[in-house]
């Protein structure tokens, strides 16, 4: 959930809350004020009834007006208590109100919410119970309206600030958004660094300035890791050469036992296999570092027929099918670095193939496919990882990993799929 | 200009040339090791092992080849070599080097370097390539190399006993080169490997062909009238000798 949806949720509901216990608020207060007014009015009635009966002696004459009913009922006792209370107001139809709702009610009778004030008096000896009903649908009607006009505004403003919210928190955090980004695009062996975002929020400016800092750092440790490889890598070839030497000095020496030939022979092979990995880890770290980018236009349907013949005797040796179709097909990189690219492809699908197999290379356009049998069960994706081999493979296990790494280098893919007996190695360019 | 002996003979045969050679390399280990490879056989072999050395050598004395090590304690090699090409030497000079990288290669290369080798290398290679360097440098012309009654024309890659063109695959014909110029040594076949395959390309069963092309080679020579000259050594490697 985005911030911002949380945000406006939490906004909304409170708003919401805030709103419906304001409203009751209001509506109780205006309500309480408006019957109060009513009460008074009311009592100004009572008031002038008590007058006129105070100089007149007598009960006035009832009229009915509009919104305003006066009873008199005589009493015995004095258990009449003054009182207002909330009761019905019926109201009686007449043609001039006809007109005006007609339309609304069938009835020409109407209860309508009303507002009674009980009082008595005295005229003479009787005692009267007073009934003044005054209708309170106007008093309603004002408070409908008041309520109705709270509410649209109260709706205006959470519209309004929605809509603020979305323009100005959006852009608010835009740097955010910047700084996630490059986080993501962030690679660190890359030497694009991560940009300070430009803000004058603290909180961004600070994240910026962490992130930075962070990427900064985390590019120096990876970078002496690097030049670490390389110099331990580099200070390992002189003393292998040294060894070299000296076995071939040793081997000039006459006379061996079988013995001491077999060690010799297992020093040579040993020797060798310890070149052939610091070679590949230095080639490794070269490509890493984008070293061997000079680059030139390559005929690679011409290579691949070159290397192949390179391999001609070992792929006779092993009775492998070898099937070539290749298109033209030019490529920009470095010679050197797909040289070794194509003589990895065709050592693997050599040396993980059986006596008999078959291996398949197309070219075209899009990609170049190096199919070959071998195991009958698929490989899984860790033939790319460093130092991944199968247990009877005499290579370094660095093969594919820099193959891949020199595809990566060219924006080429290298992919490994199993089809049909046939484990194949794409190249898409 | 102190030219070197052999431009005063108009026509010599590789295998009485006596090769001068200055071994420029600081690590006393391989120094030692190259010297004694190629001084046996009558060679003259002159050692530096520092920038200030090898350029007080360099002044004074011409030599056929001079293997020079671009990273040494108190100078850069390649100065070395700048030194000789502003003189107008004509020495052959190659580059070794633990950085194998191709910037490095090509700057010493089109500095005028004669070849490049990057450590480590089998000592059988360096002499090889010193042999060939010796070889483009002094024949000017004459492209017969000259073993007993083998007889090589390196430019159309031609080989003959007494007369009789032998039909030589690539690889044995590479096979071949590599044992005269190592002749009298014994080459393992890590060497042979690496020699005739290079790095890129690392199977297990090279030996068996290495095997299969020096039998190859000594069934044609044999067949052609020469005589055996490849013995195998202990397993570990041939050897190409007149004995």
């Amino acid at each position: 959930m985005k911030l911002l949806t949380r945000y406006n949720q939490v906004n909304i509901i409170s708003t919401t809350v805030i709103f419906i216990i304001t409203g009751l608020i209001y509506y109780q207060t205006i309500s309480w004020i408006l019957t109060n007014q009513k009460d008074k009015s009311l009592a100004v009635e009572e008031d002038e009834i008590f007058e006129y009966v105070h100089l007149n002696n007598k009960l006035p004459h009832i009229f009915q007006s509009e919104d305003q009913q006066i009873t008199f009922k005589e009493v015995k006792n004095d258990s009449v208590k003054r009182q207002f209370i909330d009761t019905e107001y019926l109201k009686k139809w007449d043609n001039n109100n006809f007109h005006k709702h007609h339309h609304k009610h069938k009835n020409r009778d109407e209860k309508e919410p009303g507002r009674e004030l009980i009082s008595f008096i005295k005229v003479g000896d009787k005692l009267y119970q007073i009934q003044i009903i005054e209708s309170k649908v106007e008093t309603e009607d004002l408070i409908r309206i008041i309520f109705i006009i709270t509410f649209v505004v109260t709706l205006l403003l959470i519209l309004v600030l929605l809509l603020t919210n979305r323009l100005i928190l959006g852009r608010i955090w835009r740097p955010f958004y910047n700084i996630v980004n490059q986080i993501k695009q962030f690679s660190i062996a890359e030497p694009k660094e991560i940009q300070q975002p430009d803000t004058d929020i603290e909180e961004f400016s600070e994240l910026g300035t962490a992130v930075t800092l962070m990427a900064t750092k985390a590019k120096n440790d990876y970078t002496n890791l690097k030049t670490f490889t390389e110099n331990a890598s580099h200070e390992l070839l002189t003393p292998i050469a040294v060894i070299n030497s000296k076995l071939d000095t040793l081997l000039q020496t006459e006379n061996f036992s079988e013995v001491q030939s077999k060690i010799l022979n297992d020093l040579y092979g040993a020797v060798s296999r310890l070149n052939k990995l610091n070679n590949s880890l230095l080639l490794l770290v070269k490509i890493e570092n984008h070293l061997l980018n000079k680059s030139q236009r390559i005929n690679l349907k011409a290579l691949i027929e070159e290397t192949a013949i390179q391999f001609e005797e070992i792929i006779a040796d092993k009775a492998l099918k070898l099937n070539q179709t290749l298109k033209e097909k030019e490529i920009v990189a470095n010679h050197y670095l797909i040289e070794i690219l194509l003589n990895n492809l065709f050592t693997n699908a050599i040396r993980h193939n059986y006596k008999g197999g078959e291996i398949q290379i197309t070219l075209n356009a899009e990609n170049l496919i190096i199919k070959n049998t071998g195991i009958d069960e698929p490989l899984d994706d860790s033939v790319f990882v460093r130092f991944n081999k199968s247990a009877n493979s005499e290579g370094s296990g660095l093969g594919l990993t820099i193959s891949r790494q020199i595809c990566e280098n060219f924006k080429f893919t290298l992919n490994y799929g199993f089809e049909n007996g046939f484990h194949c190695f794409i190249i898409n360019f | 200009m102190n030219n070197p002996k052999y431009l005063q003979q108009s026509v010599r045969t590789f295998e009485h040339s006596v090769m001068k050679i200055l071994i420029i390399e600081d690590e006393a280990g391989l120094r030692e090791s190259i010297e004694e490879y190629f001084t046996d056989e009558g060679n003259i072999c002159e050692i530096a092992d520092n920038y200030t050395t090898a350029l007080s050598k360099i002044s004074l004395y011409r030599y056929d080849c001079i293997l020079l090590d671009i990273t040494l304690p108190d100078g850069n090699g390649i100065n070395i070599l700048k030194k000789l090409k502003e003189s107008n030497h004509t020495d052959g000079v190659l580059i070794i080097s633990a950085r194998n990288s191709l910037d490095d290669r090509l700057d010493g290369l089109n500095l005028g370097a004669d070849d490049y080798l990057v450590k480590p290398f089998h000592l059988s290679e360096l002499k090889a390539r010193v042999s060939a360097i010796i070889r483009r440098k002094s024949f000017n012309g004459s492209n017969l190399l000259i073993f007993n009654e083998i007889t090589i024309d390196l430019l159309a890659k031609e080989v003959k006993v007494a007369n009789v063109p032998i039909k030589f695959t690539r690889k044995e014909y590479a096979l071949l080169l590599y044992f005269i110029a190592n002749k009298g040594k014994v080459v393992s076949k890590n060497a042979i490997a690496e020699h005739l395959w290079g790095d890129g390309i690392d199977m297990a069963n090279n030996f068996d062909f290495i095997y299969s092309h020096i039998k190859n080679i000594r069934k044609k020579l044999i067949e052609a009238g020469s005589a055996d000259y490849i013995q195998a050594a202990y397993g570990m490697g041939y050897k190409f000798s007149e004995s």
